[in-house]
């Protein structure tokens, strides 16, 4: 009964809004911590786990030999592979297809692949406009292991050891 | 035989053992798993991988299991540290040559060797020196090489010497130069060659078609039965999302035993062919049109009314393949009874048809077959089971190898894999006559009476040595068989080859056997899917006509099941004049050809062999159901489903069933009180000339192994065998050639009634003089006639 | 009118080798006929001077009934058998330890300057075929030895082995 004559009270002394504000002036005289992103990002790990991609060799041939782990590993059931013979005889996808709705970015498959083909990159601020987007095809794996190479290359090399 | 048990301790575990078994056979009848990779249950015993080393007590040594025999009070312990240490020390050696490629092997996931180096194996190699490398021979179309992973357990090799009977595999060279190969450049020829790949514990032999296509983790295994001869094969199916990616073997004792021909096994990669009909079309002024299902049904019914309103049922016929399911004859008969047309058959490659009324209700090979590689003699008339059957072929030569005496009557020689006298006979009228000589010599030595419409025949006759040694073989053996083979029912006598050979095994009181092209003769028989019969061979009232007599005498409207009657029947050419006179071909195929499209009127496609539930019965009477295996492709469904369809829109009752296991359900009742039964009373015999003299070039006959149907004619590693490629080859005695001046012809043109068709020619001494042999079933082959009779030759 | 069906075989064996061959055959029983191959292999490495091809091992398959992929693993198997083109007269030096105490080396350079060739070639005319030996030819009493189309000549000295190949010219 006090408690809520004390609260009758203070309502009209706008207690709370000074008690707000009071917050509002702490930070906004304080240093700021957020950035502007896109034009600037936060600094990531390198074993962060962000958008797949497929790496070739430096000679320009594809990594991946279709030996489908990934495909066994995945929790989320994302990736699917078709493979054949290519005309050199070696063994090779003819398809390669991640859902990302159903990936959990769990980094199982870049963890089972035995030539290092498919690896999560730092990429991670990426979007679809249409449903049917959200499954990324080999060539645009491809592509992607293309643009990052370089970043993905040196993350590998400082974290071998611990691999 | 209590003497023969012993008691042996393995793992502490006390058992019974039969003398002269080895400890690894005794284990893996208990259960007690000892590693292996040379040892195969059906192989003999090489011992060279030492994988199987285990303890033995009061041994100094670990000794190999699969070479030890069993002795009383044998103590084995197969976990024990030292048993494990050697295990461990073998594996080691094995894994120094073989390369760490498991992710791109199609063996990984159920590789022996990698199963074993999960349990046996170091994580690191010790080994520091560089891998032998071994380079790949190409062996064929079947089966792919990658010989660096060869851990020689020569298990293939001991395949080619024991089981098919045709050494191709060797290991040539010694330490570690030794490989396995063929050491000159030569594909396998072997009709089981497919199995060697089974046989490779490790991924050194495999699956070629298959290569690259699945791992095998993601495959879904389905058990069918094979759809293409009378054995039965029992195998997997695996899939990949629904579609067939390979098949594999699935033991049973009693038909296949572990092995599977190559026919069933690389048949499943015909499905896919670009030729398969995705939708149901209609012909329309000469251009084909994608329809519905409805539209296509709607229009069917349409037709078939029309022609049966104005011209009559019976002038509707209907052929359906032996290797369609019991269901589908099943419906398939009683639909066209429903509407008033008993012109169904499913021997599209008979002529004769004359002994029709007596022959027994359905071929049977007058035994299991597993006593077939028990029998003492056996005298096979028209076949090679080794290539038309080559299950039943691999227990022939079983039975040979344990000294029975194999003989063979036939229009050709045949490569074969056992020991046989192979009897020739150029001409048709030829071959009635040695039977009926072998007959009158049996007459003779047992002074049994024959049947009066043979009597006439055996007294023209004369009997030479050769003739009584027959005779003698099959008189003198306790078990026996007379068999018809499949190729028999080509020969425009084969009532005389039926009455013939019935009456030899009846004089020498032996088992008689028949058996006929496709999965499931036997089943279209009991299922009445022949003119004169109905379900269970009760007689209709009203007989139909045969599959010859109905191109013979063209029809109105045709109704074909899965069949291409240019190709498959007995008489290309009429068969060819008769689909393209006909105002109606209803085509329920896999598979339409450009000829059939030319035809053909409505296309209603049909689920394959693997995508349809159904059963087949075997030559020995077995019943086998199995559940489809792969999605459906495209627009096509099940063809019990579509006569079922059908039967309710032409409205032919009692049809309505849900499921194909009901069918068989109702078949199984109905069929319940038959007996099969090869027994042929009172033969009708046509009347024969058989003292008349042909001295014309004439052409022979048989269904080479990989045009026996629609699905094994598009499958192309098949097609690319050397049996595959030599059957389109016209082949002809070397004596003969130089008579008609062919000796130096690459090509000759080849007329029969009237049509010239040109052919790469192969000189062989295993044609008698006087033929030329052109296969039956053969793409290529549709202009030509009948697939006995006058043939001209010149060469090109 | 019945025939039996006899499906020739093609011969290249010449009716000579067969009878040398034939000797062998009758050493053992009639159903082991191919016990007599590496003496069949012999014959006809020598008259077909010095090494095997594919059709003669497929001749002496067909002679001794057995698949010709048998042939082939013992002729590859054995290093006395030559599969591939090599010199007529086959030398092979022991270089094993007491050949090589009493100096087999020498010896073998000897041969290999003479010749002009080195181990594992044959001389350009065809004549000889300097063969690598494999192990000990068991003849070590009276080492350093030589082996000339597998037959022994022992307690080699430089100018012996000339006495010895101008024979062979």
């Amino acid at each position: 009964m006090k408690r809520r004559l004390i609260s009758w009270l203070k309502s009209f002394f706008f207690w709370e809004l000074f008690q707000g504000l009071r917050v509002t002036g702490r930070y906004f005289f304080a240093r700021k911590f957020t950035i502007r992103f896109p034009e600037e990002r936060t600094p990531k790990s390198p074993r962060y786990r962000g958008l797949h991609a497929l790496r070739r060799y430096p000679n320009g041939e594809e990594r991946c030999i279709a030996c489908k782990l990934c495909e066994a590993v995945c929790p989320a059931l994302a990736i699917t592979i078709d493979s054949e013979e290519r005309e050199d005889g070696t063994r090779r996808t003819t398809r390669y297809d991640i859902d990302l709705f159903k990936c959990v970015y769990c980094g199982f498959c870049e963890e089972a692949c035995p030539v290092d083909a498919v690896v999560l990159t730092r990429f991670h601020d990426f979007h679809f406009e249409e449903r049917g987007q959200q499954v990324i095809r080999k060539l645009d794996l491809l592509k992607l292991g293309d643009r990052f190479e370089e970043e993905i290359a040196t993350d590998r090399q400082t974290e071998s050891k611990y691999r | 035989m209590t003497d023969d048990i012993i008691t042996i301790e393995i793992d502490g575990r006390t058992l019974q053992a039969r003398k002269g078994q080895t400890v690894i056979q005794v284990a893996d009848e208990a259960g007690i798993h000892i590693p292996r990779f040379c040892y195969h249950k059906k192989l003999s015993v090489a011992a060279n991988c030492r994988m199987c080393l285990v303890e033995m007590e009061k041994a100094p040594k670990p000794v190999a299991a699969c070479a030890t025999p069993v002795m009383a009070g044998m103590k084995i312990k197969t976990r024990s540290e030292q048993a494990r240490e050697a295990q461990k020390g073998v594996m080691e050696f094995l894994l120094i040559n073989h390369p760490l490629d498991c992710p791109i092997c199609d063996q990984g996931g159920e590789c022996e060797l990698q199963d074993l180096a999960l349990g046996y194996g170091k994580d690191v190699s010790r080994f520091t020196e560089a891998k032998r490398v071994v380079f790949d021979e190409d062996i064929g179309p079947l089966v792919s090489t990658d010989m660096t992973r060869c851990i020689h357990c020569t298990r293939c090799v001991r395949f080619g010497e024991e089981i098919a009977g045709l050494r191709e595999l060797g290991a040539t060279g010694r330490g570690e130069n030794m490989r396995i190969g063929t050491y000159v450049k030569k594909a396998m020829a072997s009709e089981l060659s497919g199995n060697v790949i089974d046989v490779c514990p490790v991924g050194a032999l495999n699956n070629k078609p298959y290569r690259f296509s699945a791992r095998t983790w993601e495959l879904s295994q389905h058990a069918v039965i094979s759809p293409h001869d009378c054995v039965g094969s029992n195998f997997y199916l695996h899939t990949l999302r629904g579609k067939v990616q390979r098949a594999v073997p699935r033991e049973n004792e009693a038909i296949n035993e572990t092995w599977l021909a190559d026919r069933d096994r690389f048949s499943c990669h015909g499905i896919y062919s670009e030729q398969r009909i995705a939708q149901p079309q209609l012909k329309e002024r000469g251009k084909w049109r994608k329809v519905s299902w409805d539209e296509a049904i709607e229009v069917t019914v349409e037709r078939l009314q029309s022609v049966i309103a104005s011209r009559g049922s019976e002038t509707i016929g209907a052929l359906i393949s032996p290797s369609a399911t019991l269901e589908e004859h099943y419906l398939f008969q009683c639909l066209l009874r429903g509407i008033g047309s008993s012109n169904i058959d499913h021997r599209l490659q008979q002529c004769d048809f004359s002994h029709d009324e007596t022959m027994p209700v359905a071929p049977w090979l007058g035994m299991d077959l597993n006593a077939v590689e028990n029998l003492q003699a056996v005298l096979i008339v028209g076949g090679n089971p080794r290539k038309d059957q080559p299950l039943l072929g691999h227990r022939l030569r079983k039975a040979a190898l344990r000294g029975a005496a194999i003989m063979y009557v036939n229009h050709r020689a045949y490569d074969l894999n056992h020991l046989a006298e192979q009897y020739l006979a150029a001409t048709c009228d030829d071959l009635v006559i040695q039977l009926a000589a072998i007959a009158k010599a049996l007459m003779q030595k047992t002074n049994r009476a024959v049947p009066d419409a043979l009597q006439g025949l055996l007294e023209q006759v004369e009997v030479d040595e050769q003739q009584k040694t027959i005779a003698e073989n099959l008189h003198k053996a306790d078990r026996a068989l007379v068999l018809i083979g499949s190729q028999a029912s080509l020969s425009p006598l084969y009532s005389y080859i039926v009455a013939l050979s019935h009456c030899i095994a009846s004089l020498a009181s032996v088992s008689f056997g028949t058996i006929h092209i496709g999965a499931n003769a036997t089943g279209a028989c009991l299922a009445g899917a022949l003119p004169h019969r109905k379900v269970a061979g009760t007689a209709d009232e009203q007989p139909g006509l045969s599959a010859h007599k109905m191109l013979q005498s063209a029809r109105r409207a045709y109704l074909l099941f899965n069949v291409e009657p240019e190709l498959e029947a007995w008489d290309t050419a009429t068969a060819h004049r008769a689909m393209h006179e006909a105002e109606a071909i209803i085509a329920i195929s896999n598979f339409a050809s450009p000829t059939m499209r030319e035809y053909a009127d409505i296309l209603l496609p049909l689920a394959s062999f693997a995508e349809t539930d159904g059963t087949y019965i075997n030559a020995e009477g077995r019943w086998q159901s199995f559940t489809a295996a792969a999605k459906i492709q495209d627009d096509a469904q099940p063809g019990w489903k579509i006569l079922r369809l059908l039967a309710d829109r032409l409205n032919v009752s009692d049809l309505a069933f849900n499921s194909a296991a009901a069918i068989s359900k109702v078949l199984r009742e109905q069929c319940r009180n038959v007996v099969l039964n090869n027994t042929v009373a009172n033969i009708k015999l046509p009347q024969h000339d058989f003292s008349a003299h042909n001295r014309r070039l004439q052409r022979i006959a048989d269904i080479p192994i990989y045009s026996t149907d629609a699905v094994v004619r598009r499958s192309l590693p098949l097609q690319q065998t050397i049996d595959g490629m030599e059957a389109d080859k016209a082949s002809i005695h070397p004596q003969t050639a130089a008579e008609y001046k062919l000796e130096t012809s690459e090509y000759v043109s080849v007329t029969q009634n009237g049509n010239t068709i040109e052919f790469s020619l192969q000189l062989n001494e295993a044609i008698p003089e006087g033929c030329i042999w052109i296969g039956l079933g053969v793409p290529g082959t549709e202009a030509l006639g009948p697939a006995f009779g006058d043939i001209e030759v010149s060469a090109s | 009118m019945i025939e039996k069906v006899i499906l020739d075989q093609q011969t290249v064996l010449p009716s000579e080798v067969l009878a040398k061959i034939d000797k062998h055959i009758a050493k053992f029983p009639p159903e082991h006929k191919r016990s007599a191959m590496i003496g069949a292999l012999t014959v006809v490495q020598h008259f077909n001077k010095g090494y095997l091809t594919v059709a003669l091992m497929d001749a002496v398959a067909d002679y001794l009934d057995m698949p010709e992929i048998a042939v082939y693993e013992v002729a590859s198997f054995y290093s006395m058998f030559e599969t591939e083109e090599v010199g007529e007269n086959s030398i092979s030096v022991c270089t094993n330890v007491s050949c090589m105490l009493r100096g087999a080396d020498a010896i073998l350079h000897h041969i290999e300057n003479r010749l002009g060739i080195q181990v594992g070639q044959s001389t350009e005319d065809g004549k000889f075929y300097l063969k690598q030996e494999e192990e000990c030819l068991a003849a070590c009493c009276n080492a350093p030895m030589m082996q000339i189309n597998h037959e022994y000549y022992e307690n080699l000295t430089p100018e012996k082995v000339d006495e010895i190949l101008d024979q062979f010219k």
